[in-house]
């Protein structure tokens, strides 16, 4: 018999509080696939893709019918384009990246990812061809996304691809001018990418990972405010933060186990192995769904008020702690997103001048991605940039995590106009990026070194 | 030995559950399950019980009625036989949990329980938590066995129709996934 509490408890979650599976991502391996034949590859792609995910979203809607739990998005992440199809030059990399666009509205998933290189000691051929290919590959394609890996923590940082890079966000919100550089949302420079994320835009699909596998990725940014409220509205005398992390455990832990139901029994039914339940607050433009009002609940005036990356600090490791416990499978990213645009309270700051781009590098330190869905000046110089995605993927070579970069220059837009990607990706104010010029370190090119393993202080 | 179920139903007390189960032991009844609640101070119980041959129905009523008398507790007794199985072990089924929220008015669990009655699931657990959600708002808790040859889809749809019809918001929901968030396993 259940409690009272049980009861109450699970359907406030749902209701008012936004739990949901995020997504439920279908990993293809695309190794077998290979050919010298580009034609002959797609339709390879095309028909394995078609076999495992046919049935991707009839059997996630029918499981989150029957646990009540929606399933928001079901998407595929395969192997690292650039490797599988490294034969071919730009041109046949944009034929492959608009088949996979025909594969994902085929299986009817709303998000395909994997149209990625790993780059961080060196470029091949094929991963040469897939960043050249970026701008016309994304402006011609619906649902592809792409994630290029640049640094890591045991390679240190491929300053070549980073001045690329550079270039090529430019290029790509050049090319998707129209949708105020949209394509750019779609489009993630990492440092240390995990092989098994199941949420884009980094979704891929790892080089050491099985055939074909289910990956889910939980959020609950709502659940995990509404709970810190509640402890804080009923609490005692000897009430400290140290009690706030605990609410934040457990409830990490409740909504992990969600998630890790539901992919197993998508899993099952599909007769394909469960891989991890990603745990990240991973927020949406919807009010009650965001990371942001958690650090009001806290005490901070707002998100970017000083504190912040303290309590960040502090969300994630619980986060991590909570999912931990809850799962023997967690992976992927787990922790805290902090994605400008898509995240309501964050847009709010970083509109008021109340969260700079420099705290958002700080916050960045400790959450469990980056700089996520910044929208700055269309104009800002390719070097710029590359100066700011070498500074990130500093932090998370230099401290063995993950890091990333989402920035979005609106064509023709400037510090403080207000940019709309629309539905999940939110609307943004552009927000100015750090003055100075960094071109000349950004043309010496070549690597900076891994950093050492020892003597850590 | 026969198997019997023996209900008490009466005013809570102390010693209530101490009187019953020294009679059982007084006429060498041997109690196999039992299941006891308290409602608003009222007491409940059901005794699964193994009892002597030599003890016949009429004759438990009386121990049991005469004894709790004697003790000055004021139980309603109904001893019967009891049958062997349950319900949900003649066919497959799946453990839902269906709620229903909004505006408490009489009639609503009736209107409710018809839906499950002609669907032929059965009731396992059913509670009402008046309050919730603001005065005059009730929750309504049943935990039902769901036949696995049984459409949930139109299950759901007519227990919806019925909801909307009542004012009240329905949800269906597989009782596993409570479980999974509130509860760690034993071993």
């Amino acid at each position: 018999m259940l409690t009272e509490r049980e009861v109450i408890s699970t359907l406030n979650m749902l209701r008012n509080e936004h739990l949901d599976v995020r997504t439920v991502t279908l990993g293809v391996s695309l190794f077998d696939c290979v050919s010298h034949d580009l034609d002959l590859f797609t339709a390879n792609v095309q028909a394995k893709i078609s076999k495992y995910a046919a049935n991707l979203v009839r059997v996630c809607d029918e499981i989150g019918d029957k646990y009540g739990i929606p399933v928001v998005n079901k998407r595929i992440s395969v192997s690292p384009i650039a490797v599988v199809g490294a034969p071919f030059g730009p041109d046949g990399m944009v034929r492959i990246c608009k088949a996979l666009d025909q594969a994902a509205k085929d299986a009817n998933v709303n998000f395909l990812g994997g149209f990625s290189a790993l780059v961080e000691k060196g470029f091949t051929t094929g991963d040469r061809a897939l960043i050249e290919a970026l701008p016309e590959a994304l402006a011609s394609t619906e649902r592809i996304c792409s994630s290029i890996n640049v640094a890591s923590s045991r390679s240190g940082i491929n300053m070549d691809a980073v001045a690329l890079m550079g270039r090529q966000i430019l290029n790509v919100a050049e090319a998707t001018k129209e949708n105020g550089g949209l394509g750019c949302a779609k489009l993630v420079v990492f440092a240390n990418i995990p092989q098994d994320v199941p949420f884009m835009a980094g979704a891929y699909l790892g080089i050491g990972e099985p055939d074909v596998v289910i990956n889910v990725g939980v959020s609950g940014p709502g659940v995990v405010k509404k709970a810190i409220d509640r402890a804080i509205e009923g609490r005692g005398d000897d009430f400290t933060i140290m009690d706030v992390a605990e609410v934040i455990k457990r409830t990490a832990f409740k909504v992990t186990r969600v998630g890790e139901m539901i992919g197993k029994e998508v899993a099952k039914r599909l007769n394909i192995p469960f891989g991890v339940a990603d745990l990240s607050l991973a927020p949406t433009p919807a009010v009650g769904d965001s990371v942001g009002e958690i650090f009001q609940s806290v005490g901070l005036s707002s998100i970017g008020a000083p504190g912040t990356t303290a309590v960040l600090a502090m969300l994630n490791d619980c986060v991590k702690k909570g999912g931990a416990f809850a799962s023997s499978s967690v992976g992927g990213l787990s922790g805290a997103f902090i994605p400008v645009s898509e995240d309501s309270s964050i847009e709010a700051a970083a509109t008021a001048g109340l969260l700079s781009l420099e705290k958002l590098e700080a916050m960045t330190s400790v959450c469990s991605v980056g700089l996520d869905m910044i929208a700055i000046p269309g104009d800002t110089p390719a070097s710029t940039i590359s100066g700011i995605i070498a500074d990130e993927m500093a932090i998370g070579m230099i401290n063995h995590k993950t890091t990333a970069v989402r920035l979005i220059p609106v064509p023709g837009m400037g510090v403080g106009e207000v940019v709309n990607f629309g539905g999940l990706l939110g609307k943004a104010a552009i927000i100015p990026v750090p003055r100075g010029d960094s071109t000349g370190f950004i043309n010496f090119g070549g690597r900076i070194p891994a950093p050492i393993h020892s003597l850590k202080n | 030995m026969h198997k019997l179920s023996a209900s008490f139903l009466g005013r809570d007390c102390t010693g209530v559950v101490a009187c019953v189960t020294s009679l059982m032991e007084k006429t060498h009844c041997d109690i196999v399950e039992v299941s006891q609640t308290i409602l608003a101070g009222e007491f409940a119980a059901i005794f699964i019980i193994n009892a002597p041959d030599s003890l016949s129905i009429d004759a438990a009523m009386r121990e049991f009625s005469t004894g709790l008398s004697e003790a000055g507790i004021d139980l309603s007794v109904i001893v019967r036989p009891a049958a062997e199985g349950t319900w949900s072990a003649s066919q497959q089924c799946e453990p839902f949990v269906v709620t229903a929220h909004g505006p408490d008015r009489p009639g609503l669990i009736a209107a409710m329980s018809r839906v499950f009655a002609r669907h032929g699931i059965n009731i396992e657990n059913l509670k009402a938590i008046l309050g919730e959600g603001g005065d005059n708002q009730a929750l309504f808790v049943f935990e039902v066995k769901v036949p696995e040859s049984m459409d949930l889809g139109r299950l759901r749809r007519e227990l919806i129709a019925e909801g909307q019809r009542l004012d009240l918001l329905i949800s269906v929901q597989h009782r596993d996934i409570f479980e999974a968030v509130h509860r760690i396993q034993p071993i």
